[in-house]
């Protein structure tokens, strides 16, 4: 995999495999995510994308292989590392204000430097009519925006995110994905976004990785070299999208 | 609150069904002792009983103190083994479900406190603390501290894991997970053992009394007993159930008070 080639490589992952008792799932998975690089992985339902994504962010241990961010093994304690799950995970004794604030809570960020944060934010994704209510006062579509925005304020070497538009309505998905490439051209973090839907992926990233079937492997790899905004009924967008299906078909 | 209430208007006859059921209870009481029934000797009279109450006010005889000193007295040590086995159990409870090794260490022992009922640690208790205040508090905290634990508990093994595992990802340690996830989590666990307890303990008090003692109401109870006095018997009784729900209404308001500050 050469995605890194033209930048620094910020993130790599080497030989990474993950067995369940018999099961193998991850099958040394390596490649290079470049430092400010948008990232989408695509694959089949249940080939292991959720493993995957927690044994980069070493929620679970992995069988063998390892990820390193700038050449050290990762450690969720020592670099900032976000994680956007599949389901919203907004803390409900908390108003959306703190509940974005969270993550630079528990990293310790000083007081002034956080409050200058959180109005950058807040305003960036539109969260600031709502500061003040509580998760169970607002949509849900507005709850994953907290958890997005939650995970861009700690300034992460590395951002996960799990379908996260996975269970919304089309509408909402697309803007939320403009919203989304808004925040990561301003606040240029690194992405690794995992998703089931290649119109999706083609649309946010710049590069595609592409797993099989379970045990997961990474076969392919897509650049994803359009222009930004990108319009969803672009020929050159719509090819790609073809490409990349015609690989998912393949087996 | 985000809903209005929707009013129904009960039906005149439902609402006077409660009203009837309690008239109808104290007249076929009332009734029983005057037509001798049942003897005298057996069981007082309401009307009896609400002479006692209003000459108990002022009146230490036959006991050696006035209602008002045995109702304080009781709530008294009530609430010191109330606090107690709030301040012990609330903690432990909640430490048991997060920090592995306090459940190992504790669980244990805890599991085979829980089955003994309070009352028999009196004989225990009495070598230990004499006959004094201690040891009544001594065996209402034993009883109150057990919903205390396994509310606490687990209301922190009911965390939603995925919240835990964000905690993880932006590198909490156990510490701050426990801080900031666990317990908010466990709250509405731990605010429904804070009722729970505080029946328990108010419950255990008359066991309590029976250890020797000069004041309370249990020891109203037993006085009445002893100088076979069914009225003052039942004044005891009632003024155990009066008092109790005068505290449950109160704790009821701290409760919603509390929650509401806290979740919305
Ligand atoms: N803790 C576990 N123990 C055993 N097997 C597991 C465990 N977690 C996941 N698996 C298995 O690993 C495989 C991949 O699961 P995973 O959730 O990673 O897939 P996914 O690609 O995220 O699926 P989806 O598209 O539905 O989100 C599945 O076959 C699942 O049964
Ligand atoms: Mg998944």
């Amino acid at each position: 995999m050469d995605g890194g080639k033209t930048r620094k490589a910020k993130i790599e992952v080497r030989n990474l495999t993950k067995r369940f008792g018999d099961l193998l799932v991850l099958d040394q998975i390596s490649f290079d995510v470049g430092e400010g690089e948008f990232l989408s992985i695509v694959g089949p339902t249940g080939c292991g994308k959720t493993t995957f994504l927690n044994t980069l962010s070493k929620l679970i241990p992995s069988t063998a292989g390892d990820i390193f961010i700038d050449g050290e093994v990762a450690d969720p304690k020592k670099h900032h590392l976000s994680f956007v799950f599949q389901e919203p995970t907004c803390l409900p004794w908390r108003t959306v204000r703190e509940n974005v604030a969270y993550g630079m809570e528990v990293k310790r960020v000083p007081k002034a430097e956080m409050e200058k944060k959180l109005n950058q934010i807040m305003s960036l994704v539109g969260l600031a009519d709502c500061a003040d209510l509580y998760p169970n006062q607002i949509s849900a579509s507005m709850l994953q925006r907290i958890a997005v925005a939650r995970a861009f304020a700690v300034n992460p070497d590395l951002l996960l995110m799990d379908e996260p538009y996975g269970q919304l309505d089309v509408k909402l998905r697309y803007y939320l994905e403009d919203e989304l490439v808004r925040l990561w051209e301003q606040l240029k973090s690194t992405v690794i976004f995992v998703t089931h839907n290649i119109e999706e992926a083609v649309y946010v990233s710049e590069r595609i990785l592409i797993l099989s079937n379970k045990p997961a492997k990474v076969k392919a790899e897509v650049k994803v070299d359009l222009p930004r905004p990108r319009s969803l009924i672009d020929p050159r967008l719509v090819e790609i999208r073809k490409e990349v299906t015609e690989l998912i078909r393949w087996w | 609150m985000a809903y209005e209430q929707v009013k129904v208007k009960t039906p005149l006859i439902l609402r006077l069904l409660p009203v009837l059921s309690v008239l109808a209870f104290f007249g076929a009481w009332q009734m029983v002792v005057d037509r001798e029934i049942v003897p005298s000797t057996m069981l007082a009279s309401p009307i009896q009983i609400f002479q006692l109450f209003l000459v108990k006010w002022t009146e230490v005889n036959p006991d050696g103190a006035l209602l008002s000193q045995h109702i304080w007295t009781s709530v008294q040590e009530a609430f010191a083994g109330y606090l107690l086995a709030l301040l012990v159990g609330i903690p432990l409870g909640l430490a048991m479900g997060w920090f592995v090794v306090v459940e190992g260490l504790g669980r244990p022992i805890f599991e085979m406190i829980r089955p003994i009922p309070p009352v028999a640690w009196i004989p225990l208790v009495i070598f230990w603390f004499g006959i004094g205040i201690s040891g009544k508090i001594f065996i209402i905290w034993i009883g109150g501290i057990v919903p205390c634990v396994i509310n606490s508990y687990e209301g922190v093994r009911m965390t939603n894991p995925t919240l835990v595992q964000m905690a993880r990802t932006y590198g909490a340690t156990d510490w701050q997970i426990f801080k900031q996830i666990c317990i908010p989590s466990a709250l509405p666990m731990v605010f429904g053992a804070l009722q729970i307890a505080l029946a328990l303990c108010w419950t255990n008090l008359v066991a309590a009394e029976l250890l020797a003692a000069d004041r309370g109401l249990g020891f109203l109870i037993t006085m009445g007993r002893k100088l076979a006095l069914p009225d003052m018997v039942l004044l005891g009784m009632i003024m155990i159930g009066l008092t109790g729900v005068v505290i449950g209404i109160i704790i009821n308001y701290f409760e919603k008070k509390l929650l509401a500050g806290i979740r919305r």
